[in-house]
């Protein structure tokens, strides 16, 4: 076998192929997951592969050079499926009518991201997912954050959920130009606390600095926040106030149902994504490098595809937690080997085992 | 019901070897932070037992908090710029501080800007990107290490390295032509280990403050305003 050979039957960084018990696992967890979306009512759909480029390239921000791009036999850019979270909503807004709303949709597909050698355990392979379509307001987005809670307590792993408000972002930055705000999101996101001060300061007076800089960095539970936020009344404005007090609401709510295992009020999660508009949150987990889960509310998203309406959802990278379920989701112990004097007998025997449920090879 | 998904174990840090590492180990030492690494080994535990220090190529210490196995670290920004990743940045530390400086040989000046720069450099992206935000045209070459001699060689005429006394450079006939940017040195966190150990890495990093500057979050924006920006100066 030449080298070159060699190396072309090496696997590329950025997929993966899996097998036998992983496979299985897999393909259990995913299947879990699908009937706990049914019984909510979230219908499953599929979306391409790839598509056109540009229509996405406003959306993608830093992720743009994570796209595998490829021109097309016309001569169009096209884009690998690196995110379904941006497919869908594209057909969403193409398919959906006024009638058809609220639409609750699920997903659980491949996506194909570039990854560097220094971030190759991301396990970015596998997006699975929810979205209420079509639904504003409080219901709306306690439903989503059941459901995400939902998956987790099936799964049976701990997990942290982080709620944050991309409309406070909006809210109290407004006076900021889009470079500003910008990297007013990166120092945010990064809790460069000093730097965000500055740049707040150069349009409010400290105190306001102070207060909004201090939110931005805090991560507490509900109790916590609220006597967090009592303290700036005043200085807040009403909306923002209002926005903040919203949060609190919805933790208290999904308390009140027994919901809330790990909870947290977190204001330095304005969302991964620039599309979001309200709510946000990820979801982190111990032992992983990165969050497992993400989501939020995005108001304006499918109307860049002609089809405006409130949505809210999440997506998960699956293949990150899988290991840690493995006991609970791991290959059936009962297989029975099925022996017989001729092979007819051993097949009839095997179908028996089948009728009943059980596992056989003849 | 909640569960606290807070490892109960110790911080894990990364720490960089070589130049910093004994400005790290005596700053923490001031800080009531005690620890050693026995001959060879290259994991230790502080005396209080709040941390597990790991000892790393300098290069590499971003890797291990990208991948959540050291759940925070100490590095410079040089460092941390080459790689692109994303970090927390809890704290920027008074010691350590160097400076990404542009230099030549003796008398050569500033480059030309309408002609492609050559510049040979061990930090070839932020070479790249800071070239692209002045509009300078440039040509990099990467270099691995002694980047003094690339102007004496002639391999490139310029260098883009850290300076800290300048002795080095004046030892090969060569100069500081601009200052690029000041390197500081960080304490990173990764962004998920952060999330999930908040509260204690909160109080470490209040432990490690400064004097001067060490109040508590909670009471500076209560107490004045004053009191609020000489906490967010910790960072």
């Amino acid at each position: 076998m030449t080298d070159s050979r060699k190396r072309y039957l090496q696997v590329p960084q950025g997929t993966e192929g899996v097998h036998l018990e992983e496979a299985y696992r897999h393909r259990r967890i995913t299947q879990e997951l699908n009937q706990l979306f049914t019984q909510w009512g979230y219908l499953p759909v599929e979306t391409p592969v790839f598509d056109f480029y540009d229509i996405y390239e406003p959306l993608l921000r830093s992720s743009a050079r994570d796209v595998y791009r490829l021109i097309d036999r016309e001569g169009d850019l096209l884009m690998l499926r690196s995110d379904i979270t941006l497919f869908l909503a594209k057909q969403m807004g193409l398919w959906l009518r006024e009638e058809d709303l609220p639409t609750r949709v699920c997903y659980a597909d491949t996506i194909l991201r570039h990854q560097s050698a220094e971030d190759i355990s991301k396990n970015e392979f596998f997006q699975t997912g929810a979205e209420l379509i079509g639904k504003a307001g409080s219901e709306a987005d306690l439903e989503v954050l059941l459901l995400l809670e939902s998956i987790f307590m099936k799964l049976g792993v701990a997990s942290s959920i982080h709620l944050g408000s991309h409309q406070f972002l909006t809210l109290s930055l407004k006076e900021f130009d889009e470079t500003e705000l910008k990297e007013a999101v990166q120092a945010i996101r990064n809790r460069e606390q000093q730097k965000l001060y500055s740049m707040i300061e150069a349009h409010a007076s400290a105190r306001r600095a102070d207060v909004i800089t201090a939110l931005f960095s805090f991560i507490g539970n509900r109790e916590e926040f609220r006597r967090e936020i009592m303290r700036y009344e005043g200085i807040l404005h009403n909306e923002e106030m209002e926005s903040l007090q919203y949060l609190a609401e919805l933790v208290e709510q999904m308390e009140e149902l027994g919901y809330a295992r790990d909870v947290r009020i977190d204001l330095s999660e304005i969302g991964t994504q620039p599309y979001y508009t309200g709510i946000v949150f990820q979801v982190y987990q111990a032992g992983l490098d990165d969050a497992v889960a993400s989501g939020g509310r995005y108001d304006k998203l499918l109307s860049r595809f002609g089809f405006d309406c409130p949505s809210v959802g999440f997506s998960m990278m699956l293949r990150k937690i899988e290991d840690q379920v493995a006991d609970k989701f791991g290959l059936p112990e009962d297989i029975v080997k099925v022996e017989g004097e001729t092979f007819a007998e051993a097949f009839r025997t095997a179908q028996q085992i089948r009728r009943t449920g059980g596992i056989a090879i003849q | 019901m909640s569960l606290n998904l807070e490892s109960a174990g110790p911080l894990t840090m990364a720490l960089p070897k070589g130049r910093l590492f004994e400005q790290v180990q005596e700053y923490f030492a001031e800080k009531g932070f005690h620890f050693k690494f026995e001959k060879r080994r290259l994991v230790a535990h502080d005396e209080s037992g709040l941390l597990k220090i790991f000892l790393v190529k300098n290069a590499d210490l971003p890797t291990y908090v990208n991948h959540g196995i050291a759940g925070m670290g100490i590095s410079g920004e040089d460092v941390l710029y080459e790689t692109g990743l994303r970090f927390f940045q809890l704290m920027r530390f008074d010691f350590g501080s160097t400076e990404m400086c542009l230099a030549a040989r003796e008398g050569y000046g500033m480059p030309n800007t309408i002609r492609t720069v050559s510049v040979a450099t061990k930090f070839p992206r932020f070479a790249r990107d800071y070239f692209y935000s002045q509009g300078v045209p440039i040509q990099i070459i990467k270099l691995n290490g002694s980047v003094e001699l690339a102007p004496i060689l002639g391999l490139a005429p310029y260098i883009v390295d850290l300076v800290e006394t300048g002795n080095t450079l004046r030892a090969n006939n060569l100069e500081v032509v601009d200052t690029l940017k000041k390197i500081n040195v960080h304490l990173i966190a990764n962004p998920s280990y952060y999330k999930l150990n908040y509260r204690r890495i909160n109080r470490f990093v209040e432990d490690l403050q400064p004097e001067a500057q060490n109040t508590s979050m909670d009471s500076t924006i209560e107490e004045s305003s004053e009191a609020g920006r000489g906490q967010l100066n910790k960072n």
